[in-house]
């Protein structure tokens, strides 16, 4: 009986194994979606140059490691602290400037939101080109010994450490927000400022510093992303931040738009149905994957998978 | 009785244009004060401008003699003025329980329940909808939360801008007989209203305003007899 289902268990070992790397992939792109969804539940507005946050926090780490080769743990609180300054300064430079309007005319007006669009977009192609001129824009390997790479056989499946740690940090990311943003003051604020900035003001919320506060969370995690699927692949390059970051703009957007536990799950989902993809269709049809539902779900889920609640944050 | 609040020649622009050109107006401890006048002449700037929300162009507002214009909005409310704002702005995907918390800003703990006790006792129906979210309350209740988290906030000032728009007469009444009851409970009300003939029944001042500036002030019951007041506000029958 062994010999006669031995092919078919075969392929089904080798096609699990598929869903096992894309479940990576996908948890990839959680990463870097939490963070994305929440400045945008808190601003509705897309930061662009979160891909740029989740590059600059591989590229600190890897210089980190290349120098010192600390434990994982201290080079984790090092990328959390680049990120932090990385959110701080990426809203005083692209964002907050352009909050100091009260006119009707410019609360409501839409070239005024898009105009943060362009503003979060040069400060991510300044950082990429000054990444570029320092490091180089070829990929840089991670120092071996730093590799999150090292299989792990459990009976016909092969992982790597890298999985365990991505996915040992989605779950840490996610459930800590979601503590942050249910069980803290400073969460509590967050999602006010989400729902109503306005009336944030007027119970006496100061929404400048949450706004921080919310880049700031945010930048962190897409830091940790950067460095972990850094030493997950084995390499970093100057334009890492842009392939997954449109991947976690799609799962944010299936997700419907400010829902992290929906871009989750539309982010993992992402992930496993291009590596079932890659079982039909031929190398690099994969790509358009994320293109295709990000098509399907604008003409008909325009407000996402979940239905229309538009639960932000 | 001393002044709480003292705004002196009061000005706010919008980009070029100027919205309230010289308000001067005073609020009593313990007082309520009505500011009535039609749709559009600025009553709601004025309410944001002490709330912080609106930067000041010109002129004074002070509390307890101290000039606090230029403070954020944020500082204001630890100042003791808080806002039960035009269109309530209340965290409709937040639940009810969430909004009061909101409401009370930092303080927790004893002081934060004895509070919530307190707003519970004038609104039974909001402990009934703790867990909703507040964007599924009826309109009227919509408006007690609104209040109530003002309430939270512990208030020596209450700012309350248009409480009874768009609510039925019933609820009217109760609106007004709370604002009598805050009163009583030693906070004092700047109170903004359409409803002028309420509004000069629970006020000791009143002021009118037309396009930005005040033209018409006095006790509420002299006002609610002026001939004046009686044709553009209180539909013009002489009783
Ligand atoms: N944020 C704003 N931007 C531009 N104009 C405003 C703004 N707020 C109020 N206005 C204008 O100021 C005037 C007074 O408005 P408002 O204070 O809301 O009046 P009221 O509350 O008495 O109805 C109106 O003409 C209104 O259009
Ligand atoms: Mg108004």
């Amino acid at each position: 009986m062994g010999a006669h289902f031995r092919g078919f268990s075969m392929f089904d070992a080798f096609f699990v194994q598929q869903l096992v790397n894309g479940f990576s992939v996908g948890l990839v792109y959680a990463l870097i979606a939490i963070g994305f969804t929440l400045i945008f539940g808190v601003l509705n507005v897309v930061n662009f140059a979160h891909g740029e946050v989740y590059m600059v926090g591989a590229y600190a780490g890897v210089v980190l490691i290349t120098a010192f080769a600390p434990p994982l743990i201290a080079v984790v609180l090092f990328v959390m602290a680049v990120g932090a300054v990385a959110g701080f300064g990426l809203e005083r430079l692209a964002f907050k400037p352009f909050r100091r309007f009260q006119d009707e005319a410019s609360l409501k007006s839409k070239a005024m939101r898009e105009a943060t669009l362009l503003s979060s977009l040069a400060v991510s192609i300044v950082v990429r080109e000054i990444v570029e001129k320092l490091f180089g824009g070829a990929m840089r390997p991670v120092p071996f010994e730093a590799q999150l790479t090292e299989p792990i056989q459990v009976g016909d499946l092969s992982f790597s450490t890298g999985q365990f740690v991505i996915f040992g940090a989605a779950v840490a990311m996610f459930a800590g927000l979601q503590f942050l943003l249910y069980r803290t003051r400073i969460g509590l604020s967050i999602r006010a400022v989400a729902n109503n900035p306005l009336g944030a003001k007027y119970v006496g919320i100061n929404t400048d510093r949450t706004i921080i506060a919310t880049f700031v969370v945010g930048s962190v995690m897409g830091a940790v992303a950067g460095i972990l699927v850094a030493l997950y692949y084995g390499s970093v390059f100057p334009h890492m931040g842009f392939a997954p970051g449109v991947k976690a703009f799609v799962a944010m957007v299936m997700g419907g738009l400010s829902s992290i536990p929906g871009a989750v799950i539309c982010a993992i989902f992402l992930g496993l149905s291009e590596a079932v993809a890659t079982e039909f269709l031929a190398q690099g049809w994969s790509e358009l994957i994320a293109y295709g539902f990000l098509l399907l779900t604008l003409i008909f889920f325009p407000t996402g998978l979940f239905g229309g609640a538009r639960d932000r944050v | 009785m001393s002044q709480l609040l003292e705004i002196r020649d009061l000005r706010v622009s919008m980009g070029a244009q100027p919205i309230l050109e010289g308000v001067s107006l005073d609020v009593p401890e313990g007082g309520i004060v009505t500011v009535l006048g039609s749709n559009g002449v600025g009553k709601t700037t004025l309410m944001r401008a002490i709330s912080g929300i609106y930067k000041v162009t010109g002129g004074d507002i002070r509390l307890d003699g101290k000039p606090i214009n230029g403070l954020r909005s944020d500082e204001i409310v630890r100042l003791g003025i808080c806002q039960a704002p035009e269109g309530r702005q209340i965290f409709s995907n937040m639940t009810v329980l969430e909004n009061l918390k909101l409401g009370a800003g930092p303080r927790t703990g004893r002081a934060y329940e004895e509070d919530l006790e307190r707003i519970v006792g004038l609104f039974p129906r909001l402990q009934e909808r703790f867990t909703q979210k507040a964007g599924s309350l009826s309109g009227g209740e919509q408006q007690m939360l609104c209040v109530g988290r003002a309430l939270m906030g512990r208030p020596r000032l209450l700012l309350m801008d248009e409480p009874s728009l768009g609510l039925a007469p019933k609820l009217v009444r109760q609106i007004f007989d709370l604002v009598a009851a805050i009163r009583e409970a030693g906070t004092a009300i700047l109170l903004v209203e359409q409803n002028a003939k309420a509004a000069l029944r629970v006020a000791d001042q009143a002021y009118v305003m037309e396009s930005g500036r005040i033209v018409l002030q006095g006790p509420a019951a002299e006002l609610a007899e002026d001939p004046r007041i009686r044709a553009a506000y209180l539909g013009g029958h002489v009783h």
